[in-house]
């Protein structure tokens, strides 16, 4: 049994292999394909990855540390794209930060708006958690026995955000001129400036979860929680903060990508749930649970993403992130990383 | 050092503590026998604060503990080191001894108390960059211990730590249990190898549905008939012994 089990995981990469090189194949005999548009969907791609990968890890980190998929996380991105455009606004528009710096550039407002859209959907996160998901895990004994109460709750909380953000908001599409100067060009590919942000701020960040998780006690702390609360409990972690902790995190990082994506597009109240069931698509690909493999899950929904939209067709861009998600589901379906560290016996 | 009194508990609506009275005197070894499903772990669960206490109270060192926050029980020096299994399998041994020493504030202590864990267990030393999902059973045991040892505890309880090693590695952690009691800790065993847990321990308490049936020094429990009978149902083989 244990030998077949083997030959299945060898089949199964193999399977993966042929299924990118018919993909491969297939676009590469587009006409659109050449060296520039390659380096182009290349970029993007990668720049769509990562953003999808940031709001994948905070459903993985959610996932591991409280036991629960959190379908309201797409929210989260949708309010943080409109605290930094409201940041942004109140600065720029309201011509405050030329009383402070005279000579500023937009950008100066635009980091402040990414700095708190971050920190303020972090607290949000946890009063969420604290005021509203905690009192229902009391009743149903815990964040792993309450589940499906607390997913059909996860829905519920996003139809209030949702509203609460329609009331503040109004349903219209807001635009966001962030003034970042003019495009640049990167080997040939002219690239607007809120691109470059997105691709330099995700990977800053993603470094810095990386080197938090890995290198300093509170990250120690965060990975034990996300394994066990009881052996946690034991060693003298306060594992209800630390699940409050991991909440906010999670939440923050959906925040900044609402404001890194906010320029790109524009600014409405439902541009949190198509990014949720993208994000979703990154963790399943990437292995659900697994943070690296949320990131790397993000770039290959990225790619696959804009290359069909470039190579195939552009008008069913939204569909290719899950017809790459049935895929792996039926190849690979633990995805790229999703193999769990077992005891030995 | 730690004293309970008529302590009740249970899961959820089970009630699996009737009334137990313990006490654990500084610096000794205290072994709690009991056959499966009597109640041995409960006991430190509740003393360890995962599991509610519904009556009676847990004194250490002079306070109430029982219903305080895990954390707070862990800073006041009462831990209880799980079975070899419930270590982090993902981390590397370092890391998961360094998650002993959580509620340490200062790097210095903590790399000191490493330094003192691979003294008592130096199979540690050789593998501590190894992922713990790699160690052997006894292995996984003795750094389950040794993270115990990490927080710099008055006292410490063992849940089975010979539960499913081979006798040469229990004879071995059980010396080095000795050992740790030498050095000024108090430890409480409990086990279900009643003949290695009796050699070792100073005193022994006996617990059958829930209460504590036997106590007494632990030379006189082991030929102890209700001993016997504790773990039989009365009469036939000594298995276990």
């Amino acid at each position: 049994m244990f030998k077949g089990f083997k030959l299945t995981r060898k089949l199964e990469n193999t399977l993966m292999l042929v299924f990118t090189l018919i993909f491969l194949g297939y676009i590469s005999m587009s006409p659109d394909m050449n060296l520039e548009s390659l380096k182009g969907v290349l970029i993007i791609g990668i720049t769509v990855g990562i953003i999808y990968g940031l709001v994948a890890v905070g459903i993985s980190l959610i996932y591991t540390g409280l036991d629960v998929v959190n379908f309201s996380h797409g929210e989260f991105f949708m309010l943080g794209a409109f605290t930094g455009l409201t940041v942004y606004n109140f600065l720029i528009d309201g011509e405050l930060i030329y009383a402070i710096f005279p000579d500023a550039y937009g950008w100066v407002g635009y980091v402040i708006g990414l700095f708190f859209a971050f920190v303020i959907m972090g607290l949000f996160g946890v009063l969420i958690e604290r005021v509203f998901l905690r009192p229902l895990t009391k009743k149903g004994g815990g964040y792993t026995v309450a589940g499906m109460g607390i997913i059909i709750c996860g829905f519920g909380l996003s139809v209030v955000l949702l509203n609460l953000a329609y009331i503040i908001w109004n349903p219209t599409a807001h635009p966001f001129h962030a003034d970042l100067g003019l495009p640049i060009n990167i080997g040939g590919v002219t690239l607007p400036m809120t691109y470059l942000w997105m691709l330099v701020t995700g990977f800053t960040v993603a470094g810095a979860l990386y080197f938090f998780l890995n290198k300093t006690k509170m990250g120690l702390g965060v990975r034990a929680v996300a394994h066990s609360k009881v052996i946690s409990n034991l060693v003298g972690i306060n594992v209800p903060l630390y699940i409050s902790i991991i909440f906010g995190i999670a939440c923050a990082l959906a925040g900044l990508a609402g404001t890194l994506v906010g320029p790109t597009y524009q600014v409405v109240v439902y541009m949190g749930y198509i990014i949720l069931l993208k994000a979703f698509a990154s963790a399943v690909v990437g292995g659900f649970g697994s943070l690296p493999g949320a990131i790397v899950g993000g770039f290959t929904v990225g790619l696959f993403e804009t290359s069909c939209a470039f190579f195939i067709s552009g008008s069913h861009k939204d569909a290719y992130a899950f017809l790459l998600m049935i895929v792996v589901l039926l190849i690979k379906p633990t995805g790229f990383f999703g193999v769990q560290v077992k005891m030995k016996a | 050092m730690l004293k309970i009194n008529n302590l009740v508990s249970g899961y959820g609506s089970v009630q699996i503590l009737n009334g137990a009275n313990m006490k654990v005197d500084n610096q000794s070894i205290v072994a709690l026998l009991g056959g499966n499903g009597t109640g041995k772990s409960t006991i430190l669960k509740a003393c360890s604060g995962i599991i509610r206490t519904w009556k009676g109270s847990i004194n250490f060192n002079g306070e109430d503990i029982q219903n305080l926050p895990p954390h707070n029980i862990v800073e006041k020096g009462l831990v209880q080191v799980t079975q070899g299994k419930d270590v982090f399998p993902a981390m590397t041994v370092l890391e998961n001894l360094r998650l002993g020493g959580f509620t340490l504030k200062s790097k210095q202590t903590l790399n000191d108390n490493i330094e003192k864990v691979f003294n008592y267990f130096p199979r540690l030393n050789e593998r501590k960059s190894q992922l713990a999902a790699t160690l052997s059973g006894g292995e996984l045991q003795m750094l389950c211990i040794g993270r115990g040892l990490m927080s710099n505890p008055k006292m410490i309880m063992l849940d089975e730590p010979s539960a499913a090693l081979a006798p040469q590695i229990v004879l071995d952690i059980f010396k080095n249990i000795n050992k740790i009691r030498k050095d000024g800790l108090t430890v409480l065993v409990v086990e279900q190898n009643v003949r290695m847990a009796l050699l070792l321990a100073d005193y022994g308490y006996v617990i059958k549905d829930g209460v504590i049936n036997v106590e007494g020094e632990s030379k006189k429990l082991m030929y102890d008939e209700s001993v016997k009978d504790s773990y039989l149902g009365g009469g036939g083989t000594t298995a276990n012994v």
